[in-house]
């Protein structure tokens, strides 16, 4: 074996698993969305463009797709805003606590999401804990709405993606030198200034990061815009489910699929581009 | 310029003493160098004085102004840091602009100034540069222009070179010292190199247990040291025993297992008194009672250790000519001017 074999040889068994369960899979899909639909049977002989013609032709795919993406976009912010701090504590934060103190960001993760999106409909449900709570106190007359609509999708999605955003910016906060900060002090900014000037700047590579696993996690999530949002509020992956599974629209379904994940992408790149650092070293 | 000093300065992290009431005066425009091993509270010491801590007791002057009190923004200090510290999603001239954005100076200044601290320390040209494309050497550069372009009243910096190779470690030290100079800026040097805070200082600080252990030029810290502790950490020494046998009017006669020699300065009679002698103080000669028991060469001196009729092993160091072989007869030749009374 050549000296060079070897970094290729161990990338091999990764390279197969990808090929067999994502690459053909992927390439059968693409082949899938040109067919011609089906009365009956998934789909008939022949090939068309039109699928993709369909879902750009109604306009409720194309609401519906405008939903996804907002979700998803408002479900990263949130996730950012509540993340930060904590992400920020946890880097900074000394103590015996800090153990049990990551442990508790990552609970969301621990819990199968079934059971996560039931906890949630029971809290949220018009008849949930948090109404009837609301309405026990008169705070409120009727229930809030906070289930079968894009809100409680929000709110769920936001708690179980919550450790993807905190994570990545935990990571950059703690690889950031705090001999900068005292640096920043020195030269006349004081403890605000020296955290809005030197912290956030050099954590942004964390919040990128974390922005775009929330952001595609979000989108393409399925269990729990389905649990939450009913039949009322369908999210894009929750169609394209229907569209495979219930019609038995293979064709349909496969060209929904393809055109969520090249939208998701060209807005995942975008969103890169965007927030390009030309301060960090090209690995 | 900027007078420092410190009175009482005192630092406790849990029951550790760092900073044991330390008292100190730096004049205007002086280097001084705070010298010990590691965790002698020398980086405590220079960390109080930006304000990145607080003290626990004492005051820090500056000018006379008590500035224990104020928070590290508030100083008006410079400070390069061991890593430097350059702020890596910044420019150079990001960097160097820094300090002068948060004394809200106008834009058409910032530009000038930054031009002049490049051209000071030699790096025209460079201001569009990311740290990270910098070599160690002009990011040292980078970091004291970044704490001179504010102009400070004074100049704090961190064990600078000790992240650099030798070679430019020696030019960065003549560098620093003839920007100080330049400069005139009241500095104060952390280092737990001996030879860099005595090439470079006025004053040096030897430190030991967060407690001061002799103040001193140079040439004080290393001809006359104050303690055995001293004369260990600055350089090698080899200490040996005299007896005083005789008070002179010039001074006494102590009697030594090299000999007899007369010193000055007063001692009783019949004292026990210890006797510090660098190892480039004592010259061989051939032909002798004593035996050549190690030689290491090492380029301009030769290093030997050196056994005496007594059976001592003592240090000496010389030029490679004449050279001297493992087992050669020698006799010691002490440069009796050179012998110290350790306290």
């Amino acid at each position: 074996m050549t000296r060079r074999a070897g970094p290729l040889l161990l990338i091999l068994p990764a390279a197969l698993v990808l090929t067999v369960f994502l690459l053909i899979p992927y390439f059968n899909i693409v082949l899938m969305s040109m067919r011609m639909p089906g009365n009956g049977v998934p789909y008939a002989s022949g090939w068309t463009l039109g699928n993709f013609a369909k879902f750009f032709a109604d306009p409720f795919y194309l609401e519906q797709l405008g939903n996804t993406l907002w979700i998803g976009a408002v479900t990263t912010l949130a996730c950012l805003l509540i993340g930060y701090p904590v992400a920020l504590q946890l880097a900074r934060g000394a103590g015996a606590l800090r153990g049990l103190r990551y442990g508790i960001v990552l609970t969301p993760l621990l819990v199968g999401i079934v059971i996560r999106s039931y906890g949630w409909t029971i809290l949220l449900g018009n008849n949930g804990v948090l109404n009837r709570s609301l309405v026990g106190w008169g705070l409120i007359e009727a229930p809030l709405p906070l289930m079968y609509n894009g809100l409680g999708i929000i709110i769920a999605l936001t708690h179980v993606l919550l450790p993807f955003m905190i994570l990545p910016i935990m990571g950059a906060i703690q690889g950031i030198d705090p001999a900068l900060e005292l640096a920043a002090r020195s030269l006349g900014a004081g403890r605000n200034t020296a955290f809005r000037r030197v912290v956030v700047p050099l954590s942004l590579p964390g919040i990128q990061a974390g922005c775009i696993l929330v952001f595609v996690l979000a989108i393409s999530a399925y269990v729990t815009p389905a649990l939450i949002g009913g039949l009322r509020v369908k999210t894009a992956a929750v169609s394209v489910v229907d569209a495979l599974i219930d019609s038995f629209q293979w064709p349909f379904g496969s060209a929904m699929a393809l055109i969520l994940a090249v939208i998701g992408g060209l807005v995942v790149v975008g969103f890169a581009r965007l927030t390009r650092m030309k301060w960090v070293r090209a690995r | 310029m900027t007078e420092v000093s410190l009175r009482r300065l005192s630092k406790q992290f849990g029951s550790f003493r760092a900073v044991d009431g330390i008292s100190l005066e730096i004049g205007h425009g002086a280097f001084v160098s705070l010298l010990g091993p590691s965790g002698c509270g020398k980086t405590t010491t220079l960390k109080l004085i930006a304000g990145f801590e607080a003290a626990d007791g004492g005051a820090i002057l500056f000018d006379g102004a008590d500035v224990a009190r104020l928070p590290a923004e508030q100083r008006d200090i410079g400070m390069v840091f061991q890593n430097y510290a350059l702020f890596p999603h910044l420019t150079v001239g990001g960097n160097l602009a820094f300090g002068l954005e948060m004394r809200k100076r106008p834009r058409e200044e910032i530009a000038r100034r930054t031009a002049e601290v490049l051209d000071m320390v030699q790096l025209q040209g460079l201001a569009g540069r990311y740290p990270r494309e910098l070599s160690g050497g002009q990011q040292q550069r980078v970091a004291l222009a970044r704490a001179l372009v504010i102009e400070p009243r004074i100049l704090l910096l961190d064990e600078p070179l000790a992240n650099l190779d030798a070679k430019l470690r020696d030019e960065m030290r003549f560098f620093i010292r003839d920007l100080q100079k330049r400069v005139g800026i009241t500095t104060i040097y952390v280092t737990h190199d001996q030879s860099e805070a005595l090439t470079m200082s006025d004053q040096v600080v030897v430190m030991f247990g967060g407690r001061i252990a002799q103040i001193g030029a140079p040439e004080d810290i290393y001809d006359r040291p104050a303690s055995r502790a001293v004369a260990d950490f600055v350089g090698r020494v080899n200490v040996i025993a005299g007896q005083v046998n005789a008070v002179e009017a010039k001074g006494y006669r102590v009697s030594t297992e090299l000999g007899d020699f007369v010193l000055t300065g007063t001692a009783r009679p019949g004292q026990t008194i210890e006797l510090a002698l660098r190892p480039e103080a004592i010259g061989l000669v051939a032909g002798g009672d004593a035996t050549v028991v190690a030689a290491a060469y090492s380029g301009g001196l030769v290093d030997y250790r050196v056994r005496t009729a007594h059976g001592r092993v003592l240090e000496a160091q010389a030029f490679p000519v004449p050279r001297f072989a493992v087992g050669d007869a020698v006799r010691l030749d002490v440069a009796a001017e050179r012998l110290w009374p350790l306290a």
